[in-house]
């Protein structure tokens, strides 16, 4: 479990100074949970807090009752994680096979046999058995974002950290990367940090919104939902008209009747034609940037 | 546990940063061939072993440790900072006392008389104390610019400049900081606190430049 009180970063001093974190209050049990944001929300930072690289300002945290502010705490969490960081270095001249084996040896899998064992089973999960004597250089995007997701599973962690994990993936990828995630989530942490709303949505069971370094939102996708009941619409209109800027269009389609807009706002004054209509997480997310006066799209 | 594999500290070592010190003791080795002078010999195989080979391993410790790919990846793993530093500088050592001893065999085998630098030993300490001075330095300048950069400018700047001044080093009291020392003055009075000096130094390079590592913050 995971335990966070209070934690700040600030990068720079001075004038110069940033705030990266500012305060944050979170409890991870098991399972999948996401966290989303926009870009510079301070999601990156907070994982990489949360996988002993960088340092925390102030706060504490505890997992599995290691605090992550001392050395010692530093060293336990990482013999038992799995990290798959936003921006993906790699030894492209090794093979998928050799790669995973090193940072297995890394992490400190020292028994060789268990280890190529293990290493085999890791490229078996992500689907890279066939090709693992491949050099990486020659992979994919998506490919490699699996030699990635091979390599932080190789020690069987306790808590699995991915950091944007499907940018730049096809739609096939995504599916596959997203499956892997849900089945990887049955018996341990896995934290899944994404601006991608859809990936969420479809993955995590309890999810936490960043954005300026603060939690906007802590609970499930169905609470995300039903806070945003009654702020979402549908309106056709014709011509050059659009909705006015207290509306945020989520989206457009062009009909032959005109120009057919979904809508997020506190209410349609106005329009009498607007329809009420369901509301997804992404108009969730939407909705509670802006109830709670972060900057949205332009209408 | 050991959180090492010498197979994959040379699989993922840059394959240029190989070809750079082949490429001076290639150069230095024709350049001993096509003068054929046993004077001249002589100097040249003091330039190479006294201010190629600490140089060359100055800058390639600048890029030791920043210039990896994976380097975010490691430093989620449990591997100490002491682990990286030593794994990656000593394998740059390794490399130079490769080259210095293989450039000195062959001045041997074509009859170069080093016994003006004393003993075996001597000859030895020559480019081994320049060359973890310059590797320390460029590891600490890269660590502490959290840039390759800084550490290759600090390690060309402290060369060149100790180079130009050599004179004027070997009298005052930067004489203990003086890395041409062996080389260049073997029969000064200080080269043995000179030695224990630049050891010393190293030492310290190498322990400022473990505790920057530990800000692994720094360097992602």
């Amino acid at each position: 479990m995971i335990e966070i009180t209070g934690l700040t970063k600030t990068y720079g001093s001075g004038n110069k100074t940033v705030n990266a974190l500012n305060g944050v209050d979170l409890q991870i049990n098991s399972g999948m949970f996401g966290l989303l944001g926009p870009n510079g929300a301070g999601k990156t930072t907070l994982m990489r807090i949360l996988s002993g690289i960088v340092n925390p300002s102030g706060g504490s945290i505890r997992i599995n009752g290691h605090d992550l502010t001392t050395e010692a705490g530093k060293y336990a969490v990482k013999s038992m994680l799995g990290y798959l960081p936003q921006e993906l270095g790699m030894y492209t001249e090794l093979t998928a096979e050799q790669f995973v084996d090193y940072m297995a040896i890394l992490k400190g899998l020292d028994d060789s046999r268990k280890r190529s064992q293990r290493v085999a089973e890791v490229l078996e999960m992500v689907g890279l058995r066939e090709v693992a004597k491949r050099k990486i250089k020659g992979f994919s995007g998506g490919m490699k974002r699996r030699v990635g997701i091979a390599q932080a599973l190789v020690n069987d962690p306790k808590m699995l950290i991915v950091d944007e994990p499907t940018a730049g993936l096809d739609p096939e990828e995504r599916i596959r990367f997203r499956n892997l995630l849900v089945n990887l989530a049955a018996d341990r942490v896995v934290l899944l940090s994404t601006h991608i709303v859809e990936d969420i949505g479809q993955t995590c069971r309890d999810l936490a919104v960043l954005a300026k370094g603060k939690i906007l939102f802590r609970g499930s996708p169905a609470e995300m939902l039903k806070a945003t009941e009654g702020h979402v619409w549908t309106l056709t209109m014709s011509g050059l008209e659009k909705p006015n800027h207290d509306l945020t269009v989520v989206s457009m389609l062009h009909l032959a009747e005109g120009t057919q807009y979904r809508l997020v706002g506190a209410n349609v004054n106005g329009y009498s034609s607007a329809q009420p209509t369901q509301p997804g997480l992404e108009d969730g997310y939407v909705w509670l940037m802006k109830s709670t006066g972060q900057v949205v799209m332009e209408s | 546990m050991k959180r090492f594999s010498l197979k994959y500290t040379l699989l993922t070592y840059r394959l240029d940063q190989l070809w750079f010190p082949l490429a001076f003791l290639a150069f230095f080795i024709i350049l001993t061939l096509l003068l054929r002078n046993e004077v001249q010999n002589y100097d040249i195989a003091r330039a190479y072993v006294g201010f190629a080979v600490p140089l060359v391993g100055g800058f390639m410790a600048a890029y030791a440790i920043l210039d990896d790919p994976a380097l975010e990846l490691r430093f989620a793993t449990p591997i100490r900072a002491a682990q990286i530093l030593l794994e990656r500088t000593t394998l740059i050592f390794l490399i130079q006392a490769v080259c210095a001893n293989a450039f000195l065999l062959f001045s041997l085998i074509i009859g170069v008389d080093f016994s003006p630098l004393g003993n075996w030993v001597n000859v030895q300490l020559c480019w081994l104390l320049p060359t973890i001075t310059l590797i320390a330095l460029g590891t600490f300048g890269a660590l502490i610019g959290a840039q390759t950069m800084v550490g290759s400018f600090l390690v060309g700047l402290v060369w060149f400049v100790e180079l130009i001044v050599r004179d004027g080093m070997a009298v005052n009291n930067w004489k203990y900081a003086y890395i041409f020392m062996s080389i260049l003055s073997p029969e000064h009075p200080d080269l043995v606190s000179n030695q224990i000096a630049l050891f010393a130094l190293t030492i310290a390079f190498l322990f400022v430049a473990w505790a920057l590592l530990r800000k692994q913050e720094r360097y992602i």
